[in-house]
This record gives C-alpha cells, structure tokens and sequence, in this order.
C-alpha cells in the first residue's frame, strides 16, 4: 500500500516550490555539446533554466541573467534532450486495461497512474524524462494514454489525456471473450467508428472515436504483423486518420503504404541478436519519411537500440530523435518535452560524450530543471 | 444449372498488367507442348501466346507468331489452365478465421486475416494453383465472408478477385465444439451457449435468417445503422450472394439442403463426403457439389470429417447424376496437392477431360470468374501450369506456372 498524503503534509507539499532552492535562482547550464534539437547543436553550448523551464539558449541568454545564475558546468560532455517514451506500461500493465469489456476506449491510464511506482522514479537512470503511460493491448480499445514525469520522491502527471491506444495484435484476442480472432477485432474496430461516424447513437466511448474522426485525437494501435498492420491501414483509410503504428514488425513490408497515409511509428527496442530484418527496419522507415520512435518497458536497453539501429543503417541524428524529438511529437508534446528550445520543459541528459557511443557514462539527468540522476562535475556561482 | 457465386470484383486487380508492364510488355509464345485448354479438347504440338498479363491466342502448331516474340520451346510437356481451389485448405493463422465471440457472425471478412507473404501461397503455387477460394473457419454455425485471391501478385489489391465472394454456413458437430451446456452455477464462459448439438446448429441458422427475414420488413430511418450481419444475411435472402455449406455427413446435407430449401436462398454444398448417399436429392436441388480432398481420405487412411464414410465412387456417382462438382483439397489436413486429388478421381473412374475441368473451368464458373480464368482461351488471364508430363501423370511436377503473364513458380 501506498502511504496516503496527510492533510498535514499535503499542506506542505503545496508550498514545495517556495522550498526549492531551483525557483530562488536560476542556472546556467554549459557544456561541450548541447542538442536542443535535430537541427541546432551548439558546441560549446549553454542554456538557462528557470522555473523548471528553458527560458534562453546560447547567446539569447541575457547579460543580467547569466551574470545572476548559478552556473552549473559540465566540462567535455554533451547535453541531449531527456528522452521520451512514447508508450510504455512503466510495469503496471495488469493495471492497465478493463478486462471486463473488450472496448473501452474512454478509460484514462491517468487515473492509474502510480506517482510512486519502482519503474517510474528509475527512468531517470536511463535518461528517461517523460513518459506515455499506454493503455495496455489487451483490449482491442483499452483507452487513453497520459504524459508522466518521473521526480525525486515522487513522479508527477504532465498530461492526462493524448492519444487512445486500439490493438489488432496477438493480446487483442482472447480465447475466453469476444472477439477471440483478428477477424473480430477489426470488425469490432470497424462497426465502432461506423457506430461513431453516424449520429443515431450516443456514448462515452463513440465520443473519443468521434474525436478522432475529427482529427482531434490521435490514434495509436498496437499491430505487429502484416496482417495487422495492413487491417490498421485499411481502418485508418476507411476512417480518415493518420494512424500512429506501435510494435509494427513487419512494417519494413508496408513502406509504400505507410508513406502514402502519412503514418508514424513506435518500434519496441532492439537487441544485438535481433533478426536482420528487425535490425534494419529503423533505418528503412527514416529513409522512406516515416517518423520514428523507440519505446520500451524496458528503458534500460534504449541507447544500445539507438546504436543498433546506426550500425544497421539508420542515420544518427535520426536515431538521437527517435528517443527524444520523435516521440514527443507522435504525442502533440514536441512544444514542451523532447527539445531544448526556449518554453520548453527543462528535462535533459548529461553524457560524458555522445550518447549514441555506449562507452559514455549518463552523468546526470534533470527533470523540470531538477537533479533527479548523478552528480553535477563543477558548480560555481558568479558574484 | 449454372449457379453462381457473387463476386465483388476490384478494380484494383484489373490493374495488374499495367503495373508490371515492362515485363509483361513483350509477346511471348509456348511451343510445343500438348495444351489442355480446360473445357475443350486437347490441342497437340500446340502453341499459346501471352501477352500484357493476357492469353493472346491458344492453337495448333500453325497458329501464326508475330514477329519479335520471344518463343519458348516446352516441346514434350503439358500446358492446363492455372488451376483453381474453390476451398483452399489454408492451416495459418486458422484460429483468426474462426471468431468465437459469437456463433453467428456473417459479415466477418476472411480477407482481414491474409498475409499475401505467407509460405503457404508459394507452396500452393508451386503445385499448379494460380486462384483460390478462402473461407472463415468451421467452428461457427454461420462463419463469415469468404474471399478469392490470385496466389501470386505484388500486394494483395492485385490478388484479390473477390473480397466478399460467399457466406460460410457448417453443418455437423464442428460448430457444438467447445461449447457446454448451462448446468446450474455461475456462468461466466461466453462457451455456455447454443449450439451444443446438431438440431441446435440448426436452430441457430435459422434463427439467424428468420431475423433477416423480419428485418427486411422493417424500414429503417438510416439503413446505415442496421446490424451488419443482418445486412449480409439480407444479401444472402435476396440472392446477392450465395451461401457454402459445409457439410459431411448424409445427414448434415439433407440439413443443408432443406434449410435453404425453406429459406430460399442459394447454396453450395462444401467437403460433401457422403453425397453419394443423397444424389437424388443433390441432383433436384440443383446445387453445386464441393469435394474435399476425396482421395486423401482413402488414401491416408484419415476417415472422413465428422463420422463420415468418404467413398471412391462419390464422384462418379454424382457425374452419372449430373450434379456439378468440383474437386478442392478441402479442410482436410490430410489432403494432398489439388493435382493429384484429382488423378485420385481419374484412378477411380473420372473421366480426364472432367476431372481437370473439375479443377480449372467448373470451379471459375462457381466462383462467377469464367470470364477470366479456368480455361485457356483469347482473352482470358496468362495463368497456366507448363508440366513435365500428363499432369494426371503421378511423377508429373508443375515445371513452369505462371500467374498474370509472369513465371511465378519453377521446378528446378
């Protein structure tokens, strides 16, 4: 059990930020290298946090402001974005789906979000900073994912509500409940938004398919084989929307299709004795235009998927995205975690190099401009 | 006599020749070999000539060969047409064929569950099958709609002829498996249910067509809404698409005939091991008979499917009756290639000539596809098997077969 929050403390907790000493003092932030985005490395770069925000990067950062900060300095690393996952069970999956009923698209992991849970508070050892807790797949509608963050004592609900996660793939069906075939998955997608499309009838659940007919809502299901996959775009043509791909192993046989209905995709993560076919399967989407994103509940083996994924074809500053930039934007929260551009949340990772080189050690990782992960190498602050 | 299943023909499969145009470009012509055109008589030293995907013309050793085409010398072996498997036995994936969340469950599509990629495709083209005939699994009373796919084709739009070609009905025990009857206590299992024995199989199709009978009286405000079972069964009442019904044994086709008897609808009777105890019955309801893997049974020593007594002589019973047959390989695991399931039929005193029709020009017919395929004739799809010997010959091997006017499969 849970220790619940006395009323006593939870008066505390609300006057936490007074506590801090991150809102009494802002920190600039250098080192070597900087990643804020695909596209802009500053090297040597430094930005300044404040508020848990990052309110200016390289040389728009103010004199006034960087001669009152608290320099935080990192000598010969390179700082990436914090990576995010864009679906992940942070090992609550059991808790995850409503199994009493195969469709329950308008059920909201944000209520089983566990700001406690073991997997959570570790992500930041391994450079996780924000995370889609997913519905799991064991429904064929399971329901809405939201954004958490990890934090020191506890993780904190960044946003409750993104996409609705459907599932074609093998733990969609179930021998002891309808539907028990692919068959009866897709026809029980399909009758649904048809449901959803006219107007006779009313439901919580035909709302959130409605928003996705209303391209208001994004849409990721979960479909591993060809099969899968291509009744996923068959709904996703039917229905109009771009559908966001999770798991997705045979995708490297639908690239035309995929390119054509503007998809995106979220690969689980890859090990050295991976089939070849898998192994190259990041690098072929990059080189068709498909966005691509890594995820895991497994967060320990996202560096050597990206390298895996470099050796075997898929360029680096691509690779770097897929567990940063790309994700946060197949979630609609590219203007808050996934760079390092000004506004945005100030969730990064310190590397002893790059990150795509396993031989560097993860230094530090801060969330929302807090230390959750390492050690700072030198702090010094200016009169 | 010629009752035919609907076919919901896609554009996107007339477009094969055009997407592969290059190689399809050029003629080609085969010479040499004795052809059996399907439904015709043989043609010796023979020539066919292909072009664009298409047969451009099927003759003697006269026949003229425009200049520039490239000629490939078959001297000494046999051309048929690509042969057809009304009921193909497909083992991937067959538990996504069968949903189980429900016993009636019409409008589910077999085409959903389709890998294209999947081996068994390259191996059933490579004993001679050019076009087959997928339908939902056994395990319902009224399983869902069937489709009909090329075995070869660059993505699956180009093989599929047909995506909703016929409604699965199963006769028999198969549909009570797994199902228990309500005894008291909790009942949580969604396998509590009808049908727990045959006369409940049959309630439950009846049941289901005295529904879309109802709801065909009913106007509806939005036609949309309506239930899209009841929408294919509706189809099936008006004769918009016909129903397979699988059934083995004489009593499962007495069963077949008369519920589409009484509810008026069309019918083919599919893996109908025990015809030739009903071939009055068979003959004056006018239905197309399939065979499932006739031989096999025998031959295997597997028995028939649900206590039925296969026979040898089933189908040179229902040739003497004129009950039109087809040979297909069946749900039967046993079955062999389509090819030899007829040279079974041959052995057992099947004419040649109607045992490859049984095969190639009687199931297109049955699938509505005679336009296209089945036969070898100007016109018609460049689908055709080059084998190394009479291929009702046992050590005959498909040498050559070609689907759309391109070399799918080759024997080394």
């Amino acid at each position: 059990m849970r220790p619940m929050i006395p009323a006593a403390a939870a008066a505390l907790l609300s006057l936490a930020p007074w506590l801090t000493p991150l809102c009494a003092q802002d920190l600039l932030v250098t080192a070597a290298t900087v990643v804020i985005a695909r596209d802009t490395v500053l090297s040597p770069g430094e930005f300044l946090v404040r508020g848990g925000k990052i309110a200016f990067v390289g040389n728009e950062i103010p004199a006034d402001a960087r001669s009152r900060a608290k320099v935080v300095d990192f000598p010969g690393a390179t700082i990436v974005p914090g990576f995010v996952l864009a679906h992940t069970w942070l090992g609550q999956d059991a808790d995850l789906v409503e199994r009493a009923a195969p469709f329950t698209p308008d059920l909201q992991t944000a209520e089983a979000f566990d700001p406690f849970g073991e997997e959570l508070l570790k992500l930041p050892a391994h450079a996780v900073t924000a995370a889609a807790l997913a519905p799991s797949s064991r429904n064929v509608a399971s329901g809405i994912a939201a954004l958490v963050k990890p934090g020191k004592e506890q993780g904190s609900l960044a946003a409750d509500s993104l996409y609705v996660m459907l599932s074609l793939a093998a733990p969609s069906r179930d021998p002891e409940r309808p539907p028990t075939s692919l068959m009866g998955a897709v026809d029980l997608l399909r009758s649904q938004f048809n449901l959803a499309r006219g107007t006779a009838q009313s439901s919580r659940e035909l709302t959130i398919l409605r928003q996705v007919l209303a391209g208001s809502r994004r849409c990721a299901i979960h479909a591993d084989t060809w099969a899968e996959l291509d009744a996923a775009l068959d709904l996703a043509t039917e229905f109009a929307f771009e559908p966001v791909l999770v798991g997705a192993a045979e995708a490297g046989r639908l690239l035309p299709r995929l390119q054509a209905q503007k998809a995106k995709v979220i690969l689980g993560t890859l090990s050295p004795d991976a089939r070849l076919q898998q192994l190259r399967l990041p690098g072929e989407l990059e080189r068709a235009g498909i966005p691509v994103a890594f995820a895991s509940s497994r967060p320990a083996t996202l560096r050597l998927t990206a390298a895996l994924a470099v050796r075997n074809g898929m360029s680096r500053p691509a690779a770097l995205a897929a567990l940063t930039r790309t994700p946060a934007q197949l979630i609609d929260q590219g203007d808050r975690v996934g760079s390092l551009r000004a506004g945005c949340d100030a969730d990064f990772a310190v590397f002893g190099g790059d990150p795509l080189d396993l031989t560097a050690a993860l230094r530090a990782v801060y969330v929302d401009g807090q230390r959750l992960f390492g050690t700072t190498a030198t702090t010094s602050s200016k009169p | 006599m010629n009752v035919q299943l609907t076919r919901v023909a896609t554009l996107l499969a007339l477009a094969v020749g055009a997407a592969t145009a290059t190689a399809q470009d050029k003629i080609t012509a085969l010479r040499g070999a004795r052809i059996l055109p399907g439904g015709a008589p043989a043609i010796d030293n023979g020539v066919l000539l292909i072009a664009q995907g298409r047969i451009q013309a099927v003759g003697g050793a006269s026949t003229p060969i425009p200049e520039g085409t490239v000629v490939i010398d078959v001297t000494g072996k046999t051309i048929t047409p690509g042969l057809i498997d009304a009921n193909w036995r497909f083992g991937t994936g067959s538990l996504d064929r069968n949903e189980q969340g429900d016993e009636v469950t019409p409008h589910l599509r077999v085409l959903d569950t389709l890998d294209p990629a999947d081996r068994q495709f390259e191996r059933t083209r490579a004993a001679g099958v050019t076009t087959v005939h997928v339908m939902a699994g056994t395990q319902n009373v009224i399983g869902g709609l069937g489709a009909v796919l090329k075995t070869a084709g660059q993505d699956v739009d180009a093989m599929v002829l047909g995506s909703e070609t016929s409604l699965r009905v199963t006769m028999g025990s198969e549909p009570s498996m797994g199902n228990r009857a309500i005894r008291g206590g909790s009942v949580e299992s969604i396998y509590y249910r009808r049908p727990t024995t045959r006369m409940g199989v049959v309630w439950e199709v009846r049941k289901a067509f005295y529904d879309a009978k109802e709801a065909m009286n009913q106007t509806l405000n939005d036609p949309q809404q309506q239930d899209p079972g009841l929408q294919v069964l509706m189809r099936v009442l008006k004769k918009e698409l016909a129903v397979v019904t699988t059934a083995r044994s004489e009593q499962d086709i007495r069963t077949a005939l008369r519920l589409a008897a009484e509810f008026g609808y069309t019918t083919v009777i599919d893996e109908a091991q025990e015809a030739h105890y009903v071939i009055d019955e068979l003959a004056a309801a006018k239905v197309w008979v399939l065979v499932g893997a006739p031989s096999a049974d025998r031959v295997t020593g597997g028995g028939g499917g649900d206590g039925a007594e296969p026979r040898f002589s089933t189908l040179t019973k229902l040739a003497a009756a004129n009950v039109p047959f087809v040979i297909t390989t069946g749900t039967n695991q046993a079955a062999l290639d389509l090819v030899r399931e007829a040279m079974f039929a041959v052995r057992n005193g099947i004419d040649p000539q109607l045992a490859l029709d049984s095969i190639t020009v009687r199931p297109a017919q049955l699938l509505g596809l005679g336009d296209r395929i089945g036969s070898l004739a100007a016109g018609k799809d460049a689908d055709f098997v080059v084998w190394t010997a009479d291929p009702f010959d046992p050590t005959a091997v498909a040498a050559q077969v070609w689907c759309n006017g391109l070399t799918v499969s080759e024997s080394r």
